[in-house]
């Protein structure tokens, strides 16, 4: 089978540099907080997870979006759902919609985008999530469907937080998805340390996430989830989808990633920043780019 | 389900430790690979069921009550219904049927759950032909399906010829001086009951069946309310279930007639045989027979 991409198209995506890569994460970045300006977003979790997200949507993954049903794409399933201002940005960049659509309809009456991702409103959306420890048990289900339909190129990719972890549902999953030996099933853990509450060791001490999904039979790679450089390489190699062990990947990230006064502080879980904030964390995360590989 | 797993090779069957209860294990055994049993894990059951069906697949998934309706509730909410998905979720130990098991594994809140749900169409057959035949319909139908079953035996109501269409009542037995309106095991009760009503009394009493909880067959309520007399049953609390479904369409449609409801009066008891708990709560063939009687003003033999 084909896919509806060009494998002209595939051939640009694949062959993005680390540079080019951490620069669509640095766009990102910059549009979350112009959007964090204007509403109340999960800006926290959205910087923390914003690399891994760039790598799937706009490197790692095969979908495209003029054929958002595509038998042969890979699915993503979004169980942390509040991560949908930075998926719905990374699939503004591969060309779902206009970037300005959306920071003009984020949370608007009658708009595509919101705090959740919402599959009635938003046709790249496969499936709704908001309520934690749901998208991986549904993930699941996807993984083993496109085994039944012998459809063993396409991977299932899911995103969640650490925070998640405590739900007992993640759990049956991680221990079905074992036994059923879903090889097209990769689990990105957003593993930033905190939750909505506090540092999450202070609170279910969720600790050793790695040691956890091995003991249940997983493949486990663990890496900085915040250094594109890591997550390039896992992505890069990934065991085939047909093989038979569920992937994880334990991404050490941190929350508020690359700007100076959000880094590892849960309030900024979720929240709006002012004019003069927007300016710092702007400057903060142009700098940090800039160090790396030299003004533009 | 094995007529089904032959007609349709998208039809799967999920179970949750239950098979053996839920009486379908020959399908696993004609379609190993179309069979899943993912451990006592109902909310991950629900949620992958939903996963498969996000995939064309069409689901059904197995287990009791109490577990779907209540342990798996959000993943029904918020994976099946918010979806719209192609799920058939078959539910054992509906109401008070698990008698002995006690309050653990009866399931007296399930409707009043599944009807506040958008998209979910709610299932009870009254009998063993009807639940074949309405499964049967199944397949073709589109969005989540949440069906209770009893566990009771019950004795046959329609035979082969008989062709139930989901959304629309059948009348278990005719009648126009005064109706009976129920649901699942209760249907059989109310039969027995008219029969006797009629040779006693010498009253024509309906059978509604109403085996579609949701969507409702509204024209059926206010035909039945016509007669001016109701007694509406269910194997369930009174609170949420068919009683409240069909005083919602007496009220709305401003009509008015003597209606008495059947059904567990709003409490916990403790484990019982299911007749001694249907006697208890007046909705065995002799509780309805008495209330029929109550409202018609009838008295004494």
């Amino acid at each position: 089978m084909e896919f509806g991409r060009s494998s002209v198209e595939d051939m640009e995506r694949l062959n993005m540099t680390l540079q080019e890569l951490e620069k669509a994460a640095l766009d990102i970045r910059i549009d979350l907080l112009r959007l964090c300006n204007r509403e109340v977003i999960h800006i926290g979790g959205d910087l923390s997870v914003a690399d891994i997200m760039t790598i799937l949507w706009q490197y790692r993954m095969d979908y495209d979006p003029k054929c958002p049903d595509d038998e042969m794409r890979d699915r993503f399933v979004l169980s942390k759902g509040h991560a949908s201002a930075v998926t719905s940005l990374n699939q503004a960049y591969i060309g779902c919609f206009p970037v300005e659509n959306v920071i003009d309809e984020y949370a608007q009456d009658g708009g595509r985008f919101s705090m959740h991702s919402c599959s009635l409103v938003n046709p790249y959306v496969d499936v709704s999530t908001g309520s934690l420890g749901h998208g991986f048990p549904i993930a699941c289900g996807i993984a083993e469907g496109l085994r039944l339909k012998g459809n063993d190129k396409s991977r299932v990719y899911v995103v969640m937080g650490d925070g998640e972890q405590s739900e007992g549902s993640v759990w049956e999953a991680v221990a079905n998805a074992s036994h059923l030996k879903l090889g097209n099933l990769v689990a990105f853990i957003d593993n930033n340390d905190l939750s909505a509450d506090g540092r999450i060791d202070e609170l279910t001490a969720m600790t050793d996430l790695a040691g956890k999904y091995a003991a249940f039979g997983w493949k486990v790679y663990e890496c900085n989830g915040n250094e594109m450089s890591e997550l390039k390489d896992i992505v890069d190699n990934l065991p085939d989808a047909s093989s038979d062990k569920p992937v994880a990947v334990v991404a050490h990230t941190v929350k508020g990633c690359g700007v100076s006064f959000m880094e590892n502080e849960a309030k900024w879980h979720a929240g709006k920043v002012t004019e003069e904030q927007l300016k710092t964390a702007v400057d903060d995360l142009q700098g940090r780019y800039d160090r790396k590989w030299g003004k533009m | 389900m094995t007529k089904l797993g032959e007609a349709d090779e998208r039809v799967i069957v999920v179970n949750a430790d239950l098979m053996n209860t839920s009486r379908n294990r020959k399908f696993v055994e004609r379609f190993p690979d179309r069979s899943f049993n993912v451990g006592i894990a109902e909310q991950f059951m629900v949620s992958f069921a939903a996963g498969l069906a996000h995939e064309g697949f069409i689901p059904y998934a197995f287990s009791m009550a109490p577990f779907m309706s209540m342990r798996a509730c959000e993943q029904v909410r918020t994976d099946v219904a918010y979806a719209d998905l192609n799920v058939r979720l078959i539910a054992t130990y509906a109401g008070l049927s698990g008698g002995i098991s006690g309050a653990t594994h009866w399931s007296i809140e399930d409707v009043g759950i599944m009807r506040s749900i958008p998209n979910i169409t709610i299932l009870e057959p009254s009998d063993g032909i009807q639940a074949v035949k309405l499964l049967d319909r199944t397949i073709d139908h589109k969005g989540p399906v949440y069906m209770r079953i009893s566990v009771d035996p019950v004795s046959e109501i329609y035979d082969q010829t008989y062709e139930p269409v989901i959304g629309r009542a059948s009348v278990a037995a005719g009648g126009d001086d005064a109706a009976f309106i129920c649901s699942g095991s209760v249907v059989s009760a109310a039969v027995e009951a008219a029969a006797e009503l009629k040779k006693e009394c010498g009253i024509s009493v309906r059978v509604v069946d109403m085996h579609t909880i949701k969507p409702l067959d509204e024209e059926a309520v206010l035909s039945a309310a016509a007669t001016g007399y109701m007694v509406v049953a269910q194997d369930h609390n009174i609170a949420g279930g068919l009683c409240e479904a069909v005083s919602t369409v007496l009220a709305k449609d401003h009509v008015s007639a003597e209606v008495c409801f059947a059904g567990i009066s709003d409490r916990f008891v403790a484990m019982a045989h299911a007749p001694y708990l249907y006697h208890m709560f007046g909705y065995d063939r002799e509780g309805l027979k008495e209330k029929m009687k109550n409202l018609l003003g009838i008295t004494g033999q």
